[in-house]
């Protein structure tokens, strides 16, 4: 007797550990679901660069994968939406418009960035045109576009916007990029980030450039192309995000040589600096003190981070890079020491003098945003914010407001063991080009949106793991 | 013979994951696991010199040998997500060998190797929080040789010394890749660490018995562990490949008040109430012998908070050979909120257990336990402790089984 209470004893332990350790812990705080409005079976992303996926200066299908519209796409899915195609560089042409890869640090730290320039989709060697895809697709991100820019006849032709081209069919050649959009009426769901362009392109031209695609547009035209573009997307009452623009002087395009040259201004026991403003020939001063202080201050863009360490030099190799880009055949040496001439003339200069400190040699306007160019953007990006999150109240939309999102997060901030910050390279949020996100900064953004998305309609779309997206590549 | 399963023990073996608050591992006996780990007001036999040295003096003559297979699952969801991962933790198997012998009627002499504390636990090196952990491994060992005095009928004294060896091995993803993969950081160093255990035991009736029982801190101290780390060629001057490194890890003081009550000479039921010094592990510092990305350190709070753990369990005796035991407990957890993190991942949790007690003849009995853990799911932002917010479930499932032979 004793023995049989033993050994079944023994057994029912036996079998007791058996079936518990089959037992996983479960959590289930979380139920997915669209909420009660909501209907994501067909989502089209509408935007720029941003939205096309593009980074390290360049699209690539690696970046078009990690879109935040793919990445939006995929945790939508989750929940009931539907597929979304994106117009895809093909494995072969994999790198696409060509991109910057890191490929190693100078002695005192600087990144050294070089071009990607093999399997690109360029349809010739010189040609900016790029393979087509003419296929139906549901992420018409284009990068460069302005709001400005979405009632032009012929953005999409060989003459206009190659990324809008590729995806432009043949036969509707003149077709604009609101006519594209309003063609979708089947979609249930939509994003709309635009606008970015219509300050940047001044920004990070520094200002400089007397062309028309280089000015901020005008507040009534943004306004106007905005809603008419709104009212497309929003026909038949879909659901949709909204975004804002987020301040220039918040990324890395304009607050990585800045703090660089003041430090060897201060430290060389400089007061101040000569540069030129404007698309002209004027100069204006400003103080070390000034230097990449938002709004009120000027801010050095990234493309001058080649001609800093020359400041206080009596150089004139600015003017010979520029020469050599702007001439009209530039294999030809007397061509372009025509041009050089000429732009030595036209603005002043005198490359005897020192580079930077003084009137007959001053700091470039393409490479500086000052005050009053600086003032113009921040009047402009609180101008176009204001109409995009009035329209997104008036139609009952959700917002995600970048602008908020990225002045927040100057300061930097911790994420899963990570630190993120809007510095160069180290912050883990920018790519190589310093204006566009890495595929994690893309992931995080997506998050924010699912968040404003779940606000706004009581959905509860799962967040997608932002770790699995890389950030920088180092050599 | 007991020195070989020593050794094999000692090699072949690891200290279970940490299935109690923190990362101590309460399973210092199969049959007081059973009765849901009371035995402080208890005269426990051999398992005295853990739970109260004052009680060993009326334990026979003796040697116990125990180990337990702790099967804990770890379950993890990021923030507003829907999507969980399980830590792949391996069994541990914390076990204990006790032995006593009488050297005059009122004093004795024990000597104990138990594993008190230790952490397992794998989470990989995929999952969202690799950045903060992907693997921890804490083994500690406590030999503890201890003297009990028998001062009158009633009441009895004993202490023991309490010399600690183990080790710490800690693996985290570097966020820096290159196109091989992201970075990675290893650190293994042995440690070690001193400590005594000392108790009362007093027994005013034959039918009630009183225990009183403090077990103090014990730092372990690593001195010269090695820190290895992987990254791009291109960061690699931020990183040295390997250096050295200290740390310092505090295993919390434990005082126990217990009661054993008879009502019966069949029945034995028992009440533990515990207070763990869980306040002394302030934070986790690694110093390194050379710079690690511009700094000699890292530091992250910890802050745990002292908690109680409280215990009640009892033995029925169905026949002289066999016992049954059953218990509970619940144990509170020492981490604050806001301080969560991925090594420990403690909530308030619950225990229940059940046991086996069989004597083969005079000499030789056996005991079987089984306890079944389960700690509250917790959600939690880790923003003060650099963890990983989130939420988090445990739950363990430990059987046990040890060998008496008493002479």
């Amino acid at each position: 007797m004793k023995n049989f209470i033993h050994k079944s004893g023994a057994l029912a332990l036996f079998a007791g550990v058996l079936t518990l350790t089959s037992c996983d812990p479960e959590i289930d705080n979380f139920q997915p679901s669209t909420g009660a409005e909501l209907d994501l079976t067909k989502y089209v992303a509408v935007g720029n660069s941003l939205t096309a996926g593009f980074g390290d200066n360049g699209l690539y299908r690696e970046g078009q994968l990690n879109s935040y519209p793919a990445i939006l796409a995929q945790q939508f899915a989750l929940v009931g939406g539907g597929e979304f195609v994106q117009p895809l560089f093909t494995q072969e042409q994999a790198n696409g418009s060509g991109y910057l890869k890191l490929t190693g640090f100078t002695p005192t730290g600087s990144p050294i960035t070089t071009p990607v320039t093999t399997n690109l989709a360029r349809r010739s060697p010189n040609s900016p045109l790029l393979t087509k895809f003419t296929d139906p697709i549901n992420n018409l991100g284009v990068p460069g576009i302005k709001v400005a820019d979405i009632k032009t006849q012929g953005y999409g032709s060989t003459q206009g916007n190659p990324y809008f081209e590729r995806i432009t069919p043949d036969a509707n050649a003149f077709q604009t990029y609101l006519q594209r959009v309003q063609q979708s009426d089947d979609h249930t769901f939509f994003s709309l980030w635009l606008g970015n362009n219509d300050v940047l392109s001044y920004a990070t031209s520094g200002g400089a450039s007397a062309a028309a695609a280089n000015q901020i547009t005008p507040t009534a035209t943004f306004q106007a192309n905005y809603t008419e573009l709104l009212d497309a997307l929003t026909e038949n009452d879909q659901e949709g995000i909204l975004a804002t623009i987020p301040d220039v002087a918040g990324v890395p395009f304009f607050t990585t040589v800045g703090p660089v040259v003041k430090q060897s201004l201060t430290a060389a026991g400089a007061a101040g600096m000569v540069a030129i403003t404007g698309a002209g020939k004027t100069r204006t001063q400003f103080a070390t003190a000034q230097i990449n202080v938002p709004v009120t201050g000027v801010l050095f863009t990234l493309t001058g981070s080649t001609y800093a360490p020359l400041l206080g030099a009596p150089t004139g190799k600015y003017w010979r890079d520029l020469a050599r880009s702007v001439a009209s055949d530039p294999s030809n040496p007397l061509i372009v020491r025509g041009t050089l001439a000429q732009l030595l003339v036209n603005y002043e200069i005198d490359t005897t003098k020192a580079f930077g400190f003084s009137a007959g040699n001053p700091w470039p306007s393409a490479l500086l945003l000052d005050q009053t160019e600086q003032a113009a953007v921040k009047t402009a990006t609180n101008e176009f914010n204001t109409i995009i999150k009035n329209l997104a109240t008036a139609k009952g939309l959700a917002l995600f407001d970048a602008n908020a999102f990225f002045t927040n997060i100057q300061t930097g901030f911790s994420l899963n063991g990570v630190g993120y910050s809007p510095a160069f390279i180290s912050g883990n949020l920018f790519s190589l080009d310093g204006v566009h996100p890495t595929p994690r900064g893309y992931a995080i953004i997506a998050n924010e949106m699912i968040k404003a998305v779940n606000n706004t309609y009581g959905a509860k779309i799962p967040k997608v793991d932002e770790t699995q997206y890389r950030a920088v590549v180092f050599p | 013979m007991k020195s070989k399963i020593l050794a094999l023990l000692g090699s072949t073996l690891l200290t279970g994951t940490a299935m109690a608050g923190g990362y101590q591992v309460n399973l210092a006996s199969q049959r007081q696991i059973g009765m849901g780990h009371t035995g402080t007001g208890l005269n426990t036999g051999t398992s005295s010199i853990f739970f109260n040295p004052g009680a060993m003096a009326q334990a026979r003559n003796g040697i116990t040998i125990g180990a337990s297979a702790i099967v804990s699952k770890i379950a993890y969801q990021a923030p507003e997500s829907n999507s969980t991962v399980m830590a792949d933790n391996p069994t541990g198997t914390p076990f204990q060998v006790y032995g006593v012998y009488g050297i005059t009627d009122k004093l004795k002499a024990g000597l104990g190797v138990y594993t008190p504390f230790g952490s397992t636990v794998n989470w990989g090196d995929e999952w969202t929080g690799r950045f903060g952990l992907n693997e921890l491994s804490l083994k500690a060992i406590f030999i503890q040789p201890t003297l009990s005095y028998q001062i009158t009928d009633k009441l009895g004294i004993g202490a023991g010394f309490v010399y600690s060896t183990g080790g710490v091995n800690l693996q985290r993803s570097i966020p820096l890749e290159n196109e091989g993969g992201e970075g990675k950081a290893e650190l293994d160093g042995d440690a070690s660490g001193f400590g005594y255990n000392v108790g009362i035991f007093f027994q005013p009736t034959a039918k009630l018995s009183l225990g009183l029982n403090y077990r103090s801190q014990v730092d372990m101290e690593v001195e010269d562990g090695t820190a290895e780390f992987d990254v791009p060629a291109s960061v690699r001057a931020r990183f040295p490949e390997s250096t050295s490194f200290g740390a310092e890890l505090p295993l919390p003081s434990t005082l126990t008040l217990g009661i054993g009550f008879n009502p019966s000479e069949k029945l034995t039921l028992a009440v533990d109430i515990s207070r763990v010094g869980w306040s002394a592990y302030e934070k986790l510092r690694f110093d390194y012998g050379a710079p690690v990305n511009g700094s000699n350190f890292t530091e992250n709070a910890r802050n745990y908070d002292d908690a109680y753990i409280y215990r009640i369990g009892g033995e029925y005796k169905v026949t002289d050979a066999l016992a049954l035991r059953a218990g509970a407990y619940y144990d509170e957890t020492p981490v604050q909120d806001g301080y969560l993190t991925p090594e420990t991942p403690d909530a308030d949790s619950r225990g229940l257990s059940a046991g086996i007690g069989y004597s083969i003849n005079e000499n030789i009995s056996l005991d079987a336990s089984f306890l079944y853990i389960n700690k509250k799911e917790r959600t939690d932002p880790s923003n003060l402790s650099g963890g990983i917010g989130g939420t988090y479930k445990s739950i363990a499932y430990i059987p046990g089984l040890a060998i008496n032979y008493n002479f």
